[in-house]
């Protein structure tokens, strides 16, 4: 009689042990999911900037083409581009790719005052490769925030909670746009 | 912190609402012609084609048209509607040509899968050249037929298959503009000619608006305002039309945008 209560006990307990680390894989594998995704989203944000800077070099050549007196505001895109290429942290970045999203508007609007260079085909297309990439960019902020948010509010509710302090999951940290930044610049000719 | 995580989730809660309040109607799926500025026989044809461009590669075509943005880009606003409805196929090969006539923009968001086709600088010119001249004539019927056009043709193109004979691309519109522009062309290197030839015989200054520069300029930007050129337009059967395929949709904000 003894013997079988005992079995029990033990059966029950074993039970639970295995009930409580099954929780603990779940949750932790659906933490590693959730970081793995918004690493990904990050990613994407970063080839979406490479892609940006990579497009300036021969936007300004285009630019410096047609236009004498305008070096400060090439400059200034060409200084804010080395900046973002030298960015390694999230807030780093986002600063820098706010810098660079303004230089590149000011430059833009200079350019109002050079029709020809305005109705040449190359420059067509390369500010409607920029103004694609902006808007990428954009896109791929948005979605990395909302999965940033998504995950962050996760890591701070029961039982993840415990998981995630306990193996070191970290906030996300959000790519901020700057004030009017979110808006690509308006690529307009008419 | 927390009032941005506020301000985003409200941000989202808007983008939602509004966008649902645009569902696609089942049986027009292909042309949702809410500001109501296509004819027709527009709306057939772009219904039949984007049907039978689905039927062979999975790609979708669809063209919106609305009153208003409520504010928003035209790019995000297309973003949105290639998302919620989930254009093209699971190679997220979908294409969304929205029009807004009271903001008087155009924008064409093409999905992750046709990014190589149709990318930037391309939507950028087939926008320029087929819409633009006549959007700004406020004949956004031509402007969205042509432009709808040359986006088939560039997809066909892409896929390997053969363009339907009642579909033209961007080489006929720019033919056109071309065989427009020839006449007055030739009508103002004659022009230069007799002007040069009065000048030597003179010996005194030329006019300083010669005829010659005015025909080659209205030649250039005259545009054509004839209708579109419709074809194979027969009778529409009602339903059919709403078996859409899930699990398109994904596109990151390529293409380009206009404003008219």
């Amino acid at each position: 009689m003894g013997m079988k209560k005992g079995l029990i006990v033990t059966i029950c307990i074993v039970a639970v042990l295995v009930l409580i680390v099954g929780a603990c894989v779940g949750s932790y594998n659906g933490l590693v999911g959730e970081r793995e995704k918004i690493d990904g989203l990050l990613a994407n944000i970063d080839t979406q900037l490479q892609r940006r800077n990579d497009l300036i070099p021969n936007l300004v050549n285009t630019v410096k083409g047609y236009t004498n007196h305008e070096s400060e505001v090439l400059a200034n895109v060409s200084d804010a581009r080395a900046k973002l290429a030298g960015a390694n942290t999230t807030a780093e970045k986002s600063a820098a790719d706010n810098e660079l999203s303004g230089a590149l508007s000011r430059l833009l609007m200079v350019v109002e005052n050079y029709p020809q260079l305005k109705a040449d085909t190359q420059f067509t297309a390369l500010t409607d490769e920029l103004a694609g990439t902006e808007n990428r960019i954009a896109v791929a902020r948005k979605d990395y925030n909302d999965a940033a948010q998504q995950y962050n509010a996760m890591i701070k509710r029961f039982p993840k909670v415990i998981f995630a302090n306990l193996f070191g999951f970290e906030k996300a940290e959000y790519f901020q746009a700057a004030e009017g930044a979110e808006q690509a610049p308006n690529v307009n000719f008419d | 912190m927390k009032r941005i995580l506020c301000v985003l989730a409200c941000l989202m809660a808007c983008v939602s609402i509004q966008v649902q309040a645009l569902e696609a109607p089942a049986k027009l799926f292909y042309a949702a012609d809410y500001a109501s500025v296509l004819s027709d026989e527009t709306e057939t044809f772009v219904v039949e084609h984007s049907a039978a461009l689905a039927e062979s590669t999975g790609a979708q075509i669809v063209v919106a048209t609305v009153e208003d943005l409520e504010g928003r880009d035209v790019m995000d606003y297309g973003l949105d509607l290639l998302r919620t409805w989930k254009v093209g196929s699971e190679k997220n090969n979908g294409v969304v040509i929205l029009v807004s006539t009271g903001d008087r923009k155009i924008g064409i968001n093409v999905g992750y899968g046709l990014e190589g086709a149709l990318n930037d600088a391309k939507v950028g010119r087939l926008i320029d050249t087929c819409a633009v001249p006549s959007l700004k004539e406020n004949d956004y019927d031509t402007g969205i037929f042509q432009l709808y056009n040359a986006v088939l043709a560039e997809v066909y193109n892409e896929y390997g298959m053969d363009v339907p004979e009642n579909v033209k691309s961007l080489d006929d519109y720019k033919d056109k503009e071309k065989n427009d522009a020839e006449p007055f062309i030739i009508l103002g290197v004659l022009g230069v000619l007799v002007v040069l030839s009065i000048f030597n015989r003179r010996n005194g200054p030329p006019p300083p608006n010669g005829p010659g520069g005015h025909y080659r300029r209205r030649g250039f930007y005259g545009g054509y305002f004839g209708g579109p050129p419709y074809g194979g337009s027969g009778g529409f059967g009602g339903g059919g039309f709403g078996g859409f395929g899930g699990g398109g949709g994904s596109g990151g904000g390529g293409g380009a945008s206009r404003g008219f």
